[in-house]
């Protein structure tokens, strides 16, 4: 693919640049051209024109992004959907001719067939080779991006990788308790018990925590170990496709098995008391004192606590497959989505637009996609044998994360394709050997990508979501925390959901996805 | 010895006053409206100062209230932020239809009537109270130390605020269930539970605001003329009839133009704090007007819907505010206006 | 009804003593007025008396048992605040209820004083409104009824006056003496206007930098002040001092002689200050009189007197006479005579007022 889109791009560029210049064979225009960005995220609130990979890019390419950023704050936007920036943007009425930025795809859906964007389906088809190549091979990635009209507005951030999270346990404990590592969801509760009753962290106190989360979220996706469903997507909550159908994990018997049992293990201690409270200090915390068991989180931040073991003697945090349920099933919900709702589209003033999707092309190039993951060569990283390693000064000088942002690399407001080779370049070996395990077998299940409404759907979605999300997120607490049995309480359950709209609301993501995914 | 008796310029302030007033009145009558462009002028260059030190307030309304008012028109829109306010499609009183169809929305409505109201019973006097005992307190350093104290945790930010709330909360470790350990409790997991929402929210807003309300009351209590108490010594009366007898009715007028404040904002319970307090197990409870605008409304960008809310919230608490300053003016003689 | 008397009353502020020993005995029914310039320590007396300042020093008795650790309450005193001291959210009736029901008086034995001493002071129309419809005049009626109720041993009044028009308050001042004379309460009056001392008092107490200069009835001190300080305090206008010399035979004021009829004992040669009430002066020389020469600034005519302001040498004088209808043959005026036998004379250095055998 990659060589495919190699000669697409030398094929494409040779109308434009002067043949005879090989070097310049990724330049877009002879003359500098000026665009306008708007990009802002919590890592970095604006687009810095001295990044060394815009830097680079200008050389590469002759355009040259000119940040025009409007609200720019260190906001996360986790908690309104989008960023408040967008909307900031668009209330001053002025749109610059690049916006880029998280959780951009619903906003471009709505106001693109506003006008406010410029649909891409066209331009990509004539003048992004390397994009239109990606696409022929990754089709439902395609149809994930489009709006309800069947336009695309925003070309995507794609994150490569297969594992988000996994499952973790102290394996210290387990020896030091005698135990095998958990197979099934049986043996799981049996350990998880003997953490809470057999004090393996020998300060003659019940006060281990069994099982925690950062994210409460993450208790609830264990009910996949009883064969339900919890999270479609990376987005918790979120509806669920499987062979075809829209679904929703709140309302199937597997969920409402596992949250009976779920509740028998926090009456029971197995899981934190404080589980909906503590927050996202949880695992620092219960960790670092040694009272934590088991969780569901990360690969690579949570293998990092392994480096505790200079202060907790033997402590030992690793990955362990997912258990199986009691009909044998394995699976690990959580994966790293296909496609992101990050990425950047094109003002509708934008005067430019051919020019911009050769520059949007441009990363989907080798060399752009190089340099949007591992920054500029001589600098972050140097070629060896063929392949982007990073220096080890680099590597030293702190979280890789963040200093590949302070170059301008690895922007999730920019579309493109991530490379996974970047990040094994500095996990670690407990989270490379978790991957390994994971990898030995077929645990993952699709994602739902999501579905663009036309403004009808939208309306009833509106209307319907809300309240039912907030009424199964009500109910889901109150069974695990004892108040009313979830068995008992089922029939009541899902028919005051199909009072509130759930069918219908099924129903019209249903259509949605059909128009969409062509199902 | 000290002469106690504030005056101007050895005149007794009450005859300053009158005197003013009655200059006040001369000019009034004096002043003979007329429109010729010359004597506005002429006004202006007189009264320059006095428009100059307005300025900024009416500014300040213009800009702040009255112009945001136009906005208020997308409750009856179906508002685009790329269309703007002028050029979305009126659609009338759909998102009230759809608010009032929305049985969330309708417990979020009674539960913020409900906090309100606990709040109000619980809250509003708890700073008078307090104002009262600092009035007692003779010892000027002890008086000083326990008014920062209480002072406090009004300049503590909410998020702060809700991290020591959860906290001491907590079932493994928090302060209180410690306590309810040692007469034998087993411990609650207080922030899931819907009957402990409303108690732990009201009191923490008395613990963090109780301290700061309490400065109005303590500034109405050093305005009663001094020689009431003396008066009241001499015929006889204890601290505690003095403070049910004088203290308390000498600051009644500022007693109810807080309250009728506080009505005006009964809709407004500090929402920041619920959004971090409340859990989903605790809706039931904590669920209020602004946090299910929050979530239905902002979270999935219908600003439409929340405009409506808003607007209604609005209306609500222009009614409330309105029967209390009537009911007020009608039975004390205090209003606001 | 009782007597107050104070012996040797200090009052400190930390280090700062601000009434230096007050020897006073009010008797029984007696009306005595406190009189002084501002800071004179006049209010701090009454308030040691009320109990609403502690005594630092010395005794105080009521009625003949001594009272400094008495709780105000208890001393049986009623006082008369200068502001009124009225509570703003009570009306009239249930500001003077208000100390009667302190001290659990039965209800209908409060209403029947109440009214009774409404009738007195006028107020029975007005018993059901508020302070703050009242007029000043009132007002005071009020706070003065609120002392009335309690019939309390010892009347005591703060400057009551000070916050009225002048008008009204020669009118409070003949109604306070009516009071006075009906009800016969032992009374201390404090107050800085030296009309209302005069007017009011069975004796006066000219206070002074927290002493006691004199204690008198008002003609004693008005025709003989014990010094410069309460010859020049009582009467309107104050008496005119002048820098003079003793001779063998009278006293020399810049160039005139006023020949004294008393002893100077050898005194000539003394420096000593004259002192002449502006009434004592006739334009016309009579019998052992002295004229002196004095350059008219200024006639004020008062209607039936006139003031005439000038000046004797370097002292400004001011003197009264009668207009007889016409203040025109006054313009020339250009000396005055002084009747010997009223001439007061004082220690130039000390201020006192010094003995003269007629």
């Amino acid at each position: 693919m990659r060589k495919l889109s190699l000669t697409a791009a030398a094929l494409a560029t040779t109308a434009i640049a002067s043949p005879a210049l090989a070097e310049g064979h990724l330049r877009i225009v002879d003359e500098p051209l000026e665009l306008t960005i708007q990009m802002n995220h919590r890592a970095y609130p604006i687009y810095e024109e001295d990044w060394p990979v815009e830097q680079k890019a200008r050389e590469l390419t002759g355009v040259h992004l000119i940040n025009d950023t409007v609200g720019a704050n260190m906001r996360s936007d986790e908690n309104t959907g989008r960023t408040e920036a967008l909307n900031l943007m668009l209330a001053s009425g002025a749109i610059p001719d690049i916006v880029g930025s998280s959780r951009i795809r619903d906003f471009v859906n709505q106001f693109g067939p506003e006008g406010a964007f410029v649909p891409l389906n066209d331009l990509i088809a004539e003048h992004a080779p390397n994009i239109s190549a990606y696409y022929a091979t990754r089709p439902d990635i395609e149809a994930a991006v489009k709006a309800s009209d069947g336009q695309m507005y925003y070309i995507p951030y794609l994150p490569d990788g297969k594992y988000g999270r996994a499952y973790w346990i102290r394996t210290d404990w387990l020896d030091a308790l005698g135990l095998d590592v958990p197979e099934t969801v049986e043996d799981y509760e049996n350990v998880l018990r003997a953490f809470k009753t057999q004090d393996p962290n020998g300060n003659g106190l019940a006060d281990e925590v069994p099982f925690f989360a950062r994210q409460w979220p993450e208790l609830i996706r264990l009910v996949t170990l009883w064969d339900g469903r919890a999270h479609g997507s990376d987005t918790y909550h979120d509806f669920l496709i499987e062979d075809g159908k829209i679904d929703h994990g709140y309302i199937g018997e597997g969920y409402r098995d596992g949250i009976a049992n779920l509740a028998r293990w926090y009456a029971e201690g197995l899981i934190d008391a404080e589980v909906f409270t503590r927050g996202s200090s949880a695992r620092d915390f219960l960790l670092s004192e040694n009272l934590g068991g088991s969780t569901h989180d990360w690969f690579a931040s949570t293998s990092g606590y392994n480096r505790l073991s200079s202060e907790i003697d033997g402590f030992e945090f690793k990955a362990f497959l997912p258990p199986a349920s009691p009909s044998g099933r394995r699976i690990e919900e959580h994966r790293r989505i296909l496609v992101k709702p990050d990425g950047w589209a094109i003002g509708f003033e934008n005067a430019h637009p051919v020019e911009t999707i050769k520059y949007f092309d441009f990363w989907f190039t080798e060399e752009g996609r190089r340099l949007a993951n591992f920054g500029v060569e001589g600098q972050q990283y140097d070629m060896v044998d063929g392949k982007p390693i990073f220096k080890q000064e680099f590597l030293d000088a702190g979280p890789v994360n963040r200093s590949l942002y302070q170059v301008g690399s690895q922007l999730q407001g920019r579309g493109y394709f991530q490379d996974y080779n970047y990040e094994i370049q500095w996990s670690n070996e407990f989270a490379l050997e978790g991957i390994a395990l994971y990898d030995t077998m077929d645990l993952l299940i699709p994602d739902f990508l999501g579905v663009a409404f036309t403004p009808d759907e939208q309306k009833i979605y509106d209307r319907t979501w809300g309240s039912i999300r907030d009424y199964m997120l009500e109910r889901q607490q109150g069974w695990i925390l004892g108040n009313g049995d979830v068995v008992a309480d089922w029939d009541a359950y899902i028919a005051q959901l199909d009072d509130m709209g759930m069918q219908e609301l099924l129903g019209v993501m249903q259509t949605a996805y059909d128009r969409q995914y062509g199902g | 010895m000290v002469d106690r008796n504030s005056d101007v310029g050895g005149i007794p302030i009450e005859e300053v006053v009158v005197e003013a007033k009655e200059a006040l009145r001369d000019r009034a009558k004096t002043y003979t409206p007329d429109t010729s462009w010359t004597r506005m002028v002429d006004h202006f260059k007189r009264e320059w100062q006095l428009y100059a030190m307005l300025a900024p307030t009416i500014i300040w309304f213009v800009v702040f209230l009255y112009k945001p008012m136009y906005g208020l028109q997308i409750a009856f829109k179906d508002y685009s932020i790329f269309r703007g306010v002028s050029g979305s499609p009126w659609i009338g009183f759909e998102h009230f239809e759809v608010l009032f169809n929305n049985d969330q929305f309708i417990r979020a409505f009674w539960n913020t009537i409900k906090i309100s109201a606990l709040n109000l019973i619980f809250g509003f006097p708890a700073p008078i109270i307090l104002a009262l005992m600092f009035n007692e307190i003779l010892n000027a350093r002890f008086k000083k130390t326990t008014q920062t104290i209480v002072y406090l945790p009004h300049f503590i930010s909410s998020v702060i605020i809700a991290g020591i709330v959860i906290t001491a909360f907590a079932p493994t470790g928090g302060i209180v269930n410690i306590i309810l350990g040692w007469f034998g409790i087993d411990s609650i997991y207080f922030l899931t539970r819907p009957e402990w929402f409303r108690p732990i929210f009201v009191g923490t807003g008395i613990w963090q605001e109780a301290g700061f309300g309490s400065i109005v009351f303590l500034a109405a209590i050093a305005g009663v003329n001094p020689s009431l108490y003396e008066s009241a010594v001499v015929d006889g009366a204890n601290r505690w009839q003095m403070m049910w007898k004088i203290t308390l009715p000498s600051i009644l007028p500022t007693i109810l133009i807080m309250l009728i404040i506080r009505i005006g904002n009964i809709m407004e319970v500090s929402f920041e704090l619920v959004i971090l307090l409340y859990q989903p197990a605790t809706y039931e409870t904590a669920d209020v007007v602004n946090t299910w605008i929050y979530r239905q409304g902002l979270q999935s960008g219908q600003y439409d819907l929340a405009a409506a809310a808003g607007l209604f919230n609005a209306l609500v608490a222009f009614v409330l505010v309105m029967t209390a300053n009537t009911l007020s003016r009608r039975y004390s003689r205090t209003s606001l206006w | 009804m009782a007597g107050v008397n104070l012996s040797g009353i200090i009052k400190r502020y930390g280090a700062v003593q601000v009434v230096h020993g007050i020897d006073l005995d009010v008797a029984e029914r007696e009306f005595v007025v406190l009189v002084g310039p501002s800071g004179c320590g006049k209010s701090t007396t009454l308030r040691m008396i009320a109990g609403l300042e502690e005594i630092s020093e010395g005794d105080l008795e009521i009625d003949g048992r001594r009272m400094n650790r008495v709780a105000p309450k208890d001393r049986d005193v009623a006082m008369v605040f200068q502001n009124y001291a009225l509570y703003p959210h009570l009306n009239v009736a249930d500001n003077m209820a208000f100390g009667l029901r302190i001290r659990k008086m039965p209800k209908d034995q409060i209403a029947t004083t109440i009214a009774e001493t409404a009738e007195i002071l006028g107020l029975t129309d007005y018993l059901a409104r508020r302070p703050a419809d009242l007029s000043g005049g009132q007002r005071q009626r009020v706070a003065m009824g609120r002392a009335i109720v309690r019939h309390p041993k010892v009347f005591l009044f703060d400057e009551p006056l000070s916050n009225l028009d002048a008008k009204l308050r020669t009118q409070m001042r003949a109604e306070i003496k009516r009071l006075h004379n009906r009800l016969g309460v032992t009374s201390v009056y404090v107050t800085h206007d030296q009309v209302e001392a005069m007017t009011l008092a069975d004796r006066i107490v000219v206070m002074n930098d927290g002493r006691i200069e004199q204690i008198g009835t008002p003609m004693e001190l008005f025709n003989n002040p014990v010094n410069t300080f309460v010859a020049g305090f009582l009467g309107s206008p104050p008496m005119n001092q002048m820098k003079a010399q003793l001779t063998e035979t009278g006293a020399r004021v810049g160039a005139s002689e006023i020949k004294l009829t008393g002893a100077i004992n050898g005194n000539a040669g003394r420096d000593v200050i004259v002192g002449i009430r502006p009434e004592h002066v006739t334009l016309y020389p009579g019998d052992q009189t002295a004229a002196l020469p004095i350059q008219l600034d200024l006639v004020e005519p008062l209607g039936s007197e006139a003031l005439l302001h000038g000046r004797f040498g370097e002292d400004p004088v001011v003197f009264k006479t009668e207009t007889n209808g016409d203040i025109a043959h006054l313009q020339g005026v250009n000396q005055v005579h002084v009747p010997a036998s009223l001439v007061k004379i004082f220690d130039a250095e000390t201020g006192r007022a010094l003995r003269l055998e007629h």
